[in-house]
């Protein structure tokens, strides 16, 4: 064999093997449906049995579903919707459609359903922007509550002054050598998204909601409100210590499972695991601002679908259908049965299931003070410039009042970036 | 002058498949993948980096020139971050090599239960950094962490507040990595010290060498060949050392303080979707690398043989 035909076959060897791996990702077959979500474990799990029987039924069909952790799930989607391929079906958060829409991943699904079918929906349960309807949520809320262990705090409490009288009770040194052994609350309260609530309840918000209504999203946190929320939180921390001094979420998520928070704030995601680690809990609003008589406002926000830019033709007629069944109330309340979810269809709201669970209409009153989240893609920009400016507080490197103009100045600067 | 020499090595490339065609027939499809999978992403990289691609502008992207360089080299937190770079990988790869080095030496003497202590200095090593970097960052927590417990109850200091300052999560990341780097140089230098002809001590124990002047004319310039490109290969690791950073501080927490080139990239481009920006500051990146590691080798001369 001469080496100019060894060659050859060599070549044709590497294209082959190429093709054989690589087989299947820019697949365009319509009954090879692919989800990627970003659920929790007990979430997908569910879905998947879902699924299962959905292609029971539809036996030509083949329904794959495949987990990012959210981040991940954005930027592969990007990446993959660029190139002509990714999911055909993309399940998340609402606040990821800002920035798919912007760059033109996702399409519109308004023409896709009967204006009878999308009034069944909730309405907050729809997310519409820019004047077209880009995810239907299969559950909404998402928000943060204040969860409390109840064999370590019979009542809740409804104000701040009572977190604060109740939480110096709570806080305990149980073996006297200095150290706490057990805080009133933890939470993860270095992240903006849980100290959003407290910006609220002190007449702030994170964005001017008329100038972003008009496609101007404007930043407004230097205001009084982010510096009175900035000193309540650390005021919590540092004058009556009824906090830890260095909190994130696995580490509060760790501490109220094993008694030794008493409360935390925390969402709907969070319910399962303390329901199997054995704690007695129940939820209740985060307290009341003693100063303004203000609730908080946590944000809340749908979880859904939306549908690939790339999907066509048979396909997409395939990918409705399953969106029909999975978006069906009965599918819902599976949700709800097993996962304390909120679910999106007005019937499904309606069911006993929801009315008999006291966990979930604990939730439905806190969601009755929650302020959704702006899905605009400058409020990554936004989270981003808060964090710094938020997180130095507790250093003590700024005063409430220099973060508040830091964030202001950061995020301003930032969403001029993001738009260059 | 570089274009010469860019000049005279393709024209040697061309000289060398003339008389070595099979060889190169061989290797043909090896070239080709590396070509899909590194040369064209590296080229798509540095075309990204001459436009403006991001979120506005991510389908209909065109040229801008170096405008995404300039804004690179005009950012003064490119500077600070530049600065926490070099500290942080100048910190670590010195301590990867004492200890790693010092280690090795003591492993490569008679001693009992040699195999046990080598299996458990290379254990930083095995566990996946993920794991690691994870568990550091429990043990740094303020309260219940390891670190603070033992400054408290062993040495009656005070506890130090890790992960919520810029300098404690600094040093956080660093110690961790300092844990997870030293095995790598052990396991080089240890390997490096077996291929040491004992010949050489004992001449120059009957020469009257001591121990100290043992390591200092022997044992280190022996070990030089092999600990040179470790080192550089540990200086572009550390450089560009994402994992450690971004789990340990929990993406750069508290208040983007941690961040070096490497995961200030990352942020730029994944949460603020400056594709064109992010591409112009890897480039820039690699050229520091780049040059960093020919000046490191030629200056070394670590390429050169000792025997």
């Amino acid at each position: 064999m001469s080496s100019r035909t060894t060659f050859i076959l060599l070549l044709l060897l590497v294209i082959f093997s190429t093709l054989v791996v690589t087989q299947g990702v820019g697949r365009r077959d319509p009954n090879d449906i692919v989800i990627w979500t970003q659920d929790f474990v007990p979430g997908r799990e569910l879905l998947l049995q879902q699924l299962e029987l959905y292609m029971e039924q539809h036996p030509k069909l083949k329904v794959s579903l495949i987990y990012y952790e959210t981040e991940e799930l954005r930027n592969n989607f990007i990446i993959a919707a660029l190139g002509g391929s990714g999911p055909d079906l993309i399940y998340g958060p609402s606040d990821q459609v800002g920035p798919f829409e912007v760059m033109q991943i996702i399409r519109p699904m308004e023409d896709l359903f009967t204006p009878e079918e999308l009034a069944c929906f909730q309405s907050d349960a729809l997310v519409w922007w820019k004047g077209h309807l880009y995810q239907i949520g299969d559950r909404i809320g998402n928000h943060l509550t204040l969860v409390y262990n109840k064999d370590l705090v019979p009542v809740p409490p409804k104000t701040t002054d009572e977190l604060i009288v109740l939480g110096q009770k709570l806080t305990k040194d149980f073996n006297q050598d200095g150290l706490i052994d057990q805080y009133a609350l933890a939470w993860n309260f270095v992240e903006p998204y849980f100290f959003v609530p407290f910006l609220g309840g002190y007449g702030g918000w994170v964005m001017d909601e008329q100038a972003l209504a008009a496609g101007n999203p404007l930043p407004t946190l230097d205001t009084p409100a982010t510096v009175k929320a900035c000193q309540f939180i650390l005021d919590l921390r540092n004058k009556y210590r009824i906090i830890p001094r260095e909190c994130d979420y696995d580490m509060a998520d760790a501490m109220f499972k094993q008694g030794k928070a008493a409360m935390i704030i925390n969402g709907p995601w969070s319910w399962g695991g303390y329901a199997k680690a054995g704690v007695n809990f129940d939820l209740a609003r985060i307290p009341q601002i003693s100063e303004t008589g203000l609730w908080p406002t946590p944000m809340f926000s749908p979880k859904g679908y939306s549908i690939s830019i790339n999907v066509q033709g048979k396909k997409l007629s395939n990918v409705v259908e399953l969106l029909r069944f999975l978006l069906s109330a009965e599918m819902e309340l599976q949700f709800t049965k097993n996962l304390n979810t909120i679910p999106s269809r007005k019937e499904a709201l309606n069911n006993d299931i929801v009315k008999n669970n006291p966990i979930l209409q604990h939730s439905i009153e806190q969601l009755e003070v929650a302020k959704p989240m702006p899905i605009d893609p400058a409020m990554r920009a936004i989270w981003d410039a808060m964090r710094p400016a938020y997180q130095l507080l507790f250093s003590g490197s700024l005063t409430p009042e220099q973060a508040a103009r830091k964030m202001q100045e950061d995020a301003v600067r930032k969403i001029r970036e993001m738009n260059e | 002058m570089s274009t010469v020499m860019a000049t005279t090595a393709i024209k040697g490339f061309f000289a060398d498949l003339k008389r070595n065609r099979l060889a190169y027939y061989y290797t043909s499809p090896a070239f080709l993948v590396m070509g899909i999978v590194i040369l064209y992403p590296f080229l798509y990289n540095i075309v990204i980096s001459f436009s403006n691609m991001s979120l506005t502008h991510f389908r209909d992207w065109h040229f801008v020139g170096l405008r995404q360089y300039g804004r690179v080299f005009a950012d003064p937190l490119f500077y600070a971050t530049f600065g926490k770079t070099l500290a942080w990988t100048i910190i670590n790869v010195f301590f990867h090599v004492v200890i790693g080095v010092g280690l090795a030496l003591i492993l490569n003497r008679p001693l009992r239960g040699r195999a046990i202590f080598r299996t458990l200095l290379i254990l930083p090593w095995a566990v996946p950094q993920y794991i690691t970097a994870l568990t550091w960052r429990g043990m740094f927590h303020y309260r219940y962490g390891e670190v603070n417990l033992v400054l408290i109850k062993l040495f009656g200091l005070p506890p130090i507040e890790w992960l919520s300052t810029p300098l404690g999560a600094f040093g956080a990341c660093l110690i961790t990595n300092i844990w997870l780097g030293f095995p790598f140089m052990m396991v080089i230098a240890l390997g490096g010290l077996q291929s040491i002809p004992h010949e050489l001590y004992e001449a120059a124990e009957v020469d009257g060498a001591g121990r100290f002047q043992q390591l200092k004319n022997i044992t280190l310039p022996l070990l030089k060949p092999v600990m040179i490109p470790a080192i550089s290969l540990g200086i572009i690791w550390t450089f560009n050392n994402f994992n450690v950073v971004w789990l340990v501080s929990n993406g750069g927490q508290p208040a983007d303080s941690t961040h070096i080139l490497v995961s200030y990239v990352y942020k730029s481009v994944f949460n603020y979707y400056r594709y064109g920006y992010g591409a112009a500051l890897s480039m820039v990146i690699f050229f520091i690398l780049l040059l960093i590691s020919v000046n490191f080798i030629k200056r070394t001369k670590g390429t050169k043989g000792v025997y």
